[in-house]
């Protein structure tokens, strides 16, 4: 593979290739042994290919700290909400301007869709206001109006000072479960696709099913709906 | 606290009414949406407000009671005029230069730092800048001033969507920094939905509907139900009837929820809707709380 790795090495090489797995051990990757071992074998290599077996196996910066990884393992879908915002929040707020529904509940609903899938969980922040105003060009009142209403659902908490976080979760599911649940309707969607179905007959397949279900089982316990009222969120 | 307050206001250009009778209260700490077909007023009532022109009749105070034009309302209120005029042959810089020295309140360094973030060179002639450009440097020079009460008119009739956008952006987000009001007159009706929060129609030089937007939409209900009983509809004030083609399906609106005859269907009315049905009928109004004038409390709905 490496057209190198016959070619000899020079000193400085073993020395350059010594402190990177000096500096593997000072972060935890190595212990004294294997890193002893390591170094012993690194100024005894003849060759690039000897070299390069040493930290093969290491990350290639030395940094510290893996990758980060979103929350909501298991393959965020495409429209996740983890935005370009930055800023302390996790989520970005969007606005469907021909959906009908009044600007200061979509953002409620966005909030609720995040909690349920995982997206927000104890402790987040929402965006401060004055950056979805910005980002939105919306009234700062509807902002506010916003975060009124989550806060009396319970779900946020003012901060003085701070901002808005989230005080209570929404999932019933805990995550790897939630990641298991996903897998199983992706396989479901690609019969159904294989089948020949639609978007559209998909949906209104899901939709019908949903309703016979509880229909099926009402009657002995009703929805576990933390809010009272909440019937959307179908489809 | 209200921003505007108007008791009787009229003027008169030569033997024409501009704006007759009008009494409202625009209260502070709202984004304020002045609605009107053209020649309603709109301006007119603006300008009397900044104290560009005096009453012909009656009276207006602006900040909680100061008389329009008085030293303490101009220094409170900044103006972004209609279509953003600046001086074109003026460089960025001289404009800032002129605005600072023209006002006894002026923030040069959010001036510049704002000039900088929208990346509009200080040495450019104003008149060479594009049209967005034009109307974020007014925009800019007003806020500048940090006024209590931001007054625009027409603001984004001029601006592509993208600069809209933007434009209101910055006007939210000074109101959400420094809790400035907003008053804007606008055609453009969809943006109101996601700016406005209080509403004033005007019409004819009168006000025709004011008040708090969810105010208004909680006690608006689009109707719709068969066209033979589309005059029999009664219960309460019809803003607007519009019959479809077909016979049997004509939407109508009408006034506050609750009863619904049997055989029709109540639904949630949008701002923009709400709107375009008392422009289309004069003869209606809604004035609740405090502006409402006492000759037009009775409600004069289309009762056919």
């Amino acid at each position: 593979m490496y057209s190198d790795q016959h070619l000899r090495v020079s000193d400085a090489e073993r020395e350059a290739v010594s402190g990177r797995l000096a500096e593997h051990f000072a972060a935890g990757r190595l212990d004294q042994a294997e890193f002893d071992d390591r170094v012993r074998r690194a100024m005894s290599a003849k060759t690039r290919g000897d070299l390069r077996g040493l930290v093969a196996d290491l990350s290639e910066t030395g940094a510290p700290g893996g990758p980060e990884l979103p929350r909501g393992s298991g393959g965020t879908p495409g429209d996740g909400p983890r935005g370009q915002s930055g800023a302390g929040s996790p989520i970005k707020f969007r606005l469907d301007a021909a959906s009908g529904v009044p600007t200061y509940l979509q953002l409620v609903h966005q909030v609720e869709h995040a909690l349920r899938l995982g997206y927000l969980t104890l402790g987040d922040q929402l965006p401060k206001v004055r950056d979805v105003v910005a980002s939105l060009a919306i009234n700062p009142n509807t902002v506010l109006k916003a975060y009124k209403e989550l806060e009396t659902k319970g779900l946020t908490a003012g901060r003085p000072g701070q901002g808005t976080f989230i005080q209570a979760t929404l999932s019933q599911v805990a995550l790897p479960e939630l990641a298991g649940l996903r897998k199983a309707l992706l396989g479901w969607l690609t019969a159904a696709d294989g089948a020949g179905l639609d978007e559209d007959g998909i949906v209104a397949l899901f939709t019908s099913a949903l309703r016979d279900f509880h229909e099926r089982r009402s009657g002995s316990r009703t929805r576990g709906g933390v809010a009272s009222g909440e019937t959307e969120g179908v489809a | 606290m209200n921003i505007i307050e108007t008791s009787g206001l009229g003027k008169r250009y030569g033997g024409t009414w501009a704006l007759r009778e009008c009494s409202l209260a625009i209260p502070a700490g709202y984004v304020a949406a002045l609605v009107g077909p053209n020649g309603a007023g709109k301006t007119t009532l603006l300008n009397l407000a900044v104290g560009l022109a005096a009453p012909s009749a009656g009276i207006v105070t602006v900040l909680g009671g100061h008389p329009a034009g008085s030293p303490a309302a101009l220094d409170g209120i900044a103006y972004v005029a209609q279509d953003a005029p600046v001086y074109k042959n003026l460089s960025v810089a001289d404009m800032l230069h002129l605005t600072r020295n023209l006002n006894r309140r002026f923030d040069q360094t959010y001036a510049e730092t704002r000039l900088e973030e929208l990346a509009i060179p200080l040495k450019r002639k104003a008149g060479r800048l594009s049209g967005g450009q034009q109307a974020q440097l007014a925009l800019t020079l007003a806020l500048a001033r940090r006024p209590r009460l931001l007054v625009l008119d027409e603001p984004v009739a001029m601006l592509d969507p993208v600069a809209r956008h933007d434009f209101m952006a910055i006007v939210l987000t000074a109101m959400a920094d420094d809790g400035v009001s907003i008053v804007l007159s606008s055609h453009v009706l969809a943006e109101l939905e996601r700016v406005a929060d209080y509403l004033i129609l005007l019409s004819q030089g009168q006000v025709q509907v004011a008040g708090e937007v969810d105010d208004l939409l909680a006690c608006h209900r689009v109707l719709t139900g068969p066209a033979a009983e589309a005059d029999r509809y009664t219960e309460r004030p019809v803003v607007h009837v519009r019959r479809a083609e077909r016979p049997d399906a004509p939407p109508s609106r009408a006034g506050p929820d609750d009863p619904v005859p049997p055989g029709w269907e109540a639904h949630p009315v949008g701002l923009e809707e709400l709107a375009l049905a008392y422009l289309r009928e004069p003869g209606a109004a809604a004035l609740p709380g405090p502006a409402r004038p006492a000759e037009t409390s009775e409600p004069s709905g289309v009762r056919k």
